[in-house]
């Protein structure tokens, strides 16, 4: 019963991936006064592409065709750790942080790769600039993460979400609250949202995912598309799990079973907004000044880790 | 039965310089040396591994032949780095003989094929070794043997001022060994390990931190850790490639395993500030070594920083340990320790593969400038895709064997915040900060490294006409790659006999399980990651091949490309204090200051450590020996007025004596 | 306990973190209007702790101190700082002599320190470590803001930051200093910033702007 709800909740959090990303432009484009595409356009554009040929540039490798299936089974296999509707993932114990840093670790060094392999500027300045970003984006997001773990004496992801369900809410460390800066500083930089990168844009002083996979198309870009949703989906659902896990189902009940994915996607939404919120009310930085931003969640993270130990 | 293989082993290493010299004339028996000597080094594996998993230990005692003890003894530790040199020196004799045949002439190969069992066999005597001649034989033989394997590659006026450079270190750092050794000599009655250990017990706390500190700046200059670094990249591109895989990945290991015999076998742990001090001095040369490697384009010369930064993770690792040990939770220091073998082990493998990947580019396309290079992945699949598992392995990317020993050394670091001191609950979580700091330069280095050499269009007529190398150096590569693979998967393998290792060493209980979750969750992983790959690369995608996005320019050319300086660029730009670079900016204009004829642009990393500590420290020592050297007037009054003068000395001397 | 009493004394027990956090965002801060905000939050928490004191020792005097507080300093100070920049019609940017990551690093650091310097005081007096450390860093931090930001007005806030501190210090080890020294103390602050202001219109009228490294030109 267990690793039925299991598979399907990590099912859910692949499948409801695009809708995620459909909600947070369908909010972006209301707060800029838009009216904004509809919430199931992503699946559209992914039953496009998985239906059109992929074209591969006669300089690429068979690295190039295997980078986004590796990228997609890193980030499902990071997905399966996350606990969604109930405190246990399918991964369950064994899924613990590190390796969950370094599975996006994974997709990350491949898609760089990939953007090599297309033997033009843009892939080089995509891979080059997403390098700049996840070296100095590691560190604060181990922190962080470190910082909860110390706090609930456990290292994997479903302990630390047990742990935090069982505490009231009010009994919580104050020290969650750099944590929680740390983490959504750094969760901007991870999914590659303004202020650190625009997902939206095709102007090349502005691109770095996009730089990356400008060479991709067909099922490949399909691929490589639906692992950054999941990618984004899977931050929002770890800071979810860390901090506001409260209403996860605890028993197989009917009642609780029905009501946990209501909850949790009316905090998905509430997430949403505000990652729509945060990029309408910023501009994007300039590349260099991403180091800085980095450089404050690492001082936030830092002193998280800090204070575990000075407020014991 | 054991016991003869091992004296075989150790036979067959030293006679084979002779059966070189008599063997290399006929024709026949051209590359019976070659064979031999794989065949006595996967003899040593077996007799290793056997050791290390058993734990059942084989002694040779050798004092007779000479006038000093020396005893040959393979314990739990011995047996692990023996397993380390032998399973990592016969990849790379395999892959040398034909990399040998092919570079070197006959002369130069045949003292190659000399001198390589001697270095085999010195780093195999420092390993083994159970009294304290025996194992200073081993280290300064080492020293000697790898300075003629570098000099076999021919003695221009650079390379013999980087030989010296390493030479005159390797001896500063043995003097300290040495010197460290003889410390114990008022409390030990023989320098052989058991009386060491004994009169490590006994001794005051002032001798034990001078032996600590004395071991640790010995060891850590020959494994090359911050500020003793500087013979690394000048020593290890220089050599041919098979004796710089060897030097890399094998001997710096045999300066940790010198530095865990001392600190945690004869001393057994110590004060806290040790610990803090190796962990200082790991993360220093952790991150220096990776910012220095992202500035290097010679392939040797990034693969030999990337060795710095894997040392200094390793360091950092045993510092953990010192302080759990300090803070008496000895199964948590046992972890550490198992995490820091483990990561040497697991160096030492990924390391030697990069290297035999380099030599083996080296082969095809003469150069190892990987701006000179591109493409060659298209060119040498098996090649190219063994030098990618080596990169991932490098990285700690899941399913390879880096990620085991990354993951419990975080483990570790996040462990300290259970103890009670305040200091070290802060420090060493914070340490997991600047190790997660490290790793994600050496995905931004070892990302520009692939990229730039194998991915791409080919920037020079060499890398265009590429090919694959020959199966013997292909399959030494992939045995190294399979190794990686393997205890990547399953972990198991490998640190269980290391946990029994460590709790020996330490007298601690058994490790705390959550240390070793990792090994369990692996292989289940690991099925899942391989079933979804499978299945998403078989999906019958149609394709077509098409031109690169040009943005409307008739043709892209290599030169359009990302090279490796701009790849690094923003992160060099981040970290400029470190490089404090120079640039000079040269144009030379025509007749017209409005029309350049040419511009140079050169922009050099200075190194600080030789400005600002090698020189003054060596100008000082000159200084002192010029002012001693009034001292010898060439009078042969003033002589016969030193020994008047000493004899009055001593009178006064005996008087108050 | 109600739900609205146990957030209350949530937020009380980390009042401590929000002032600290509110330290990291002055740090952080480009314009001047930032900080004045962030100094009027400072005050709002510092005026809940006393709040808290009031209700639980049932003393009119805090609840007093307490109304002192919010008026004074999360209302008077700010408004009269936002109308001084509004006539002064200055550029909002802080000026600051250190890049915005180094300013926060630092403040991190000093934040760290303060709790370090503590410590043996904490326990030996058995007081609350967190306040105490958050007055130190409080003190630590206007210091800080004063050295490093080249702007008059800046120089104002972190006086005010540092008086914060003071005035925390004095909750934490005393549960508030009697009524009198309290007005004594807001009197001499508002008279400060509004001869401040007063000066700071004077200077700009002279020199025509307001950087006080300028100030180096007056050398002999």
């Amino acid at each position: 019963m267990n690793l039925a709800i299991d598979l399907m909740q990590a099912f859910l959090l692949i499948a409801v991936a695009p809708l995620v990303s459909g909600v947070v432009a369908r909010c972006k484009a209301r707060v800029q006064n838009r009216r904004g595409a509809s919430l199931w356009r992503p699946y559209a554009e992914l039953l496009k592409l998985f239906c059109k040929e992929d074209l591969v540039p006669d300089t690429a490798s068979a690295l190039f065709r295997f980078a986004p299936a590796i990228l997609f089974a890193a980030t499902v296999t990071a997905a399966a750790f996350i606990p969604v509707l109930h405190p246990a993932a399918l991964f369950g114990v064994s899924g613990d942080i590190i390796f969950l840093v370094y599975l996006l670790a994974i997709g990350r060094f491949f898609l760089m790769l990939g953007a090599m392999d297309g033997g033009s500027s843009f892939g080089g300045m995509g891979a080059s600039r997403e390098a700049l970003v996840s070296a100095l984006a590691e560190a604060p997001l181990l922190l962080a993460l470190i910082s909860v773990a110390i706090l609930t004496h456990t290292v994997s992801v479903s302990g630390i979400v047990t742990t935090t369900l069982q505490q009231n809410p009010f009994h919580l460390s104050a020290v969650y609250a750099f944590a929680l800066g740390a983490l959504v500083l750094v969760a901007l930089a991870e999914a590659g949202r303004i202020p650190v990168d625009n997902p939206a844009t095709h102007l090349e002083l502005t691109m770095i995912h996009e730089a990356m996979v400008l060479e991709y198309s067909g099922p490949s870009l399909a691929l490589i598309e639906w692992a950054s949703a999941i990618k984004l989906t899977l931050i929002m659902a770890l800071l979810i799990g860390l901090f506001a896990p409260w209403g996860m189902a605890t028993n197989a009940s009917i009642t609780v079973l029905l009501f946990a994915p209501l909850l949790f996607f009316f905090k998905l939404v509430v997430l949403a907004a505000t990652i729509a919120i945060i990029e309408c009310s910023m501009a994007k930085l300039r590349m260099y000044l991403v180091p800085d931003f980095l450089g404050m969640a690492s001082a936030l993270a830092i002193l998280a880790v800090s204070f575990t130990a000075l407020m014991r | 039965m054991m016991q003869i293989v091992f004296n075989s082993f150790f036979s067959v290493l030293l006679m084979l310089p002779a059966v070189t010299l008599l063997c290399r004339r006929s024709q026949r028996m051209r590359s019976l040396p070659s064979m031999l000597l794989l065949v006595a080094l996967l003899a040593g594996t077996l007799v290793a591994a056997v050791s290390f998993w058993q734990g059942n230990g084989l002694a040779l005692d050798l004092s007779w032949a000479v006038p000093f003890p020396f005893v040959i003894t393979v314990d739990r530790l011995s047996a692990l780095f023996l397993l380390l040199i032998c399973a990592v020196g016969a990849p790379v004799t395999l892959f040398s003989t034909s990399y040998i045949e092919r570079h070197y002439s006959a002369a130069k190969a045949d003292w190659l094929w000399r001198l390589l069992p001697l270095f085999l066999l010195s780093m195999a005597l420092v390993v083994t070794a159970s009294t304290a001649f025996a194992f200073l034989c081993g280290w300064e033989l080492m020293t000697l043997f790898t300075a003629g394997l570098i000099l076999i590659d021919g003695d221009s006026e650079g390379r013999r001022h980087n030989i010296f450079i390493y030479l005159l270190m390797m001896h500063a750092g043995a003097a300290a060994v040495i010197a460290s050794f003889f410390l114990f000599l008022p409390h030990a009655s023989a320098l052989d390990y058991t009386s060491m250990r004994a009169a490590a017990a006994v001794m005051p706390a002032g001798l034990r931190t001078a032996i600590f500190l004395l071991s640790f700046v010995g060891f850590g200059t020959k494994a090359g850790v911050v500020p003793f670094h500087l013979w690394l990249p000048k020593a290890h591109p220089i050599a041919p490639s098979p004796v710089s895989a060897l030097m890399s990945a094998v001997m710096l290991k045999t300066a940790i395993y010198g530095f865990v015999r001392f600190t945690f076998d004869f001393l057994g742990g110590g004060p806290a500030w040790w610990g803090y001090l190796v962990l200082l001095v790991g993360a220093a040369t952790g991150l220096l070594g990776i910012l220095y490697a992202l500035t290097e384009h010679d392939m040797k010369r990034l693969l030999a920083y990337s060795s710095v930064e894997n040392i200094g993770i390793i360091y950092l690792a045993l510092g953990a340990a010192l302080v759990f040990m300090a803070n008496n939770a000895p199964a948590w220091a046992a972890a550490a320790l198992v995490a820091a073998l483990l990561h040497a082990l697991n160096h030492a493998l990924f390391k030697s593969l990069l290297f035999l990947g380099a030599g083996a580019i080296s082969d095809v396309t003469h150069t190892i400038d990987i701006e000179l290079m591109g493409g060659l992945l298209k060119r040498m699949r098996v090649t190219g895709t063994l030098f990618l598992i080596g990169c991932c392995a490098i990285i700690g990317l899941p399913l390879l064997n880096g990620f085991v020993s990354e993951w419990m050394i975080f483990r570790s670091f996040i462990a300290a915040s259970e103890l009670p001191g305040l200091s070290c609950a802060v420090i060493l979580p914070l340490m997991a900060g600047v190790l997660a700091l490290i790793g994600g330069i050496a995905v931004a280095v070892f990302a520009k490294l692939y990229g730039v050499a194998f991915l791409g269009r080919a920037r020079s007529l060499q890398a265009e006409q590429a090919t694959e190398v020959q199966k013997s150096m292909q399959a030494a590569m992939a045995l190294l790659a399979a190794a990686c693979l393997m205890i990547g998967i399953l972990p198991g393998l490998v640190v269980t006999p290391m946990t029994v290792l460590a709790s020996e060493l330490l007298h601690s209980p058994a490790l705390p399980e959550a240390a070793l979750s990792v090994t369990r969750a692996l292989p289940l992983i690991a099925a899942c990651v391989a079933g979804l790959i499978v299945a998403l690369a078989s999906f019958r995608r149609i394709k077509r091949i098409t031109a690169t996005w040009a943005c409307g320019l008739p043709a892209l050319t290599s030169r359009m490309q990302y090279s490796s300086a701009a790849f690094s660029k923003p992160l060099r730009r981040v970290f400029a204090r470190v490089y404090k670079a120079e640039r000079t900016v040269d144009v030379q204009y025509t007749h017209q200051p409005y029309f350049a004829k040419s511009i140079v642009y050169r922009s050099v990393r200075t190194t600080s450590f030789e400005k600002s500590l090698y020189r003054p420290g060596v100008d000082a020592i000159v200084n002192m020996a010029q002012r001693l050297r009034k001292l010898q007037t060439g009078n042969m009054q003033v002589y016969l007025l030193y020994i008047f003068l000493a004899l009055i000395a001593l009178l006064i001397w005996m008087r108050f004596a | 306990m109600g739900l609205i009493e146990l957030a209350a004394a949530k937020a009380l027990a980390s009042s401590a973190v929000f002032l600290f956090i509110t330290l990291l965002m002055m740090a952080a801060a480009k314009r001047i209007s930032t900080c004045i905000v962030l100094f009027s939050l400072q005050s709002a928490i510092m005026a809940s702790e006393i709040l808290s004191m009031a209700w639980v020792g049932k003393s009119a005097e805090a609840y007093a101190v307490a109304a002192l507080v919010i008026v004074v300093k999360v209302v008077a100070i700010p408004c009269a700082l936002f109308r001084i920049i509004k006539d002064l019609k200055a550029s909002q940017d802080v000026a600051s002599s250190t890049t915005g990551v180094q300013s926060v690093f630092i403040m991190a650091a000093l934040i760290l320190l303060s709790f370090f310097a503590v410590a043996p005081y904490a326990v030996t007096l058995r007081l609350d470590e967190d306040m105490l450390a958050a007055a130190v860093a409080l003190l630590l931090a206007g210091a800080f803001l004063m050295v490093s930001r080249k702007k008059a007005l800046m120089q104002v806030i972190g006086l005010l930051v540092l008086e914060n501190g003071i005035f925390v210090a004095a909750l934490t080890t005393t549960y508030g200093m009697p009524l009198v020294i309290e007005i004594g103390i807001f009197f001499d602050l508002l008279m400060g910033v509004f001869l401040m202001g007063l000066f700071v219109f004077r200077i700009r009228d002279t020199f025509e702007h307001l950087d006080v490294s300028k100030l180096r030109r007056l050398r002999g």
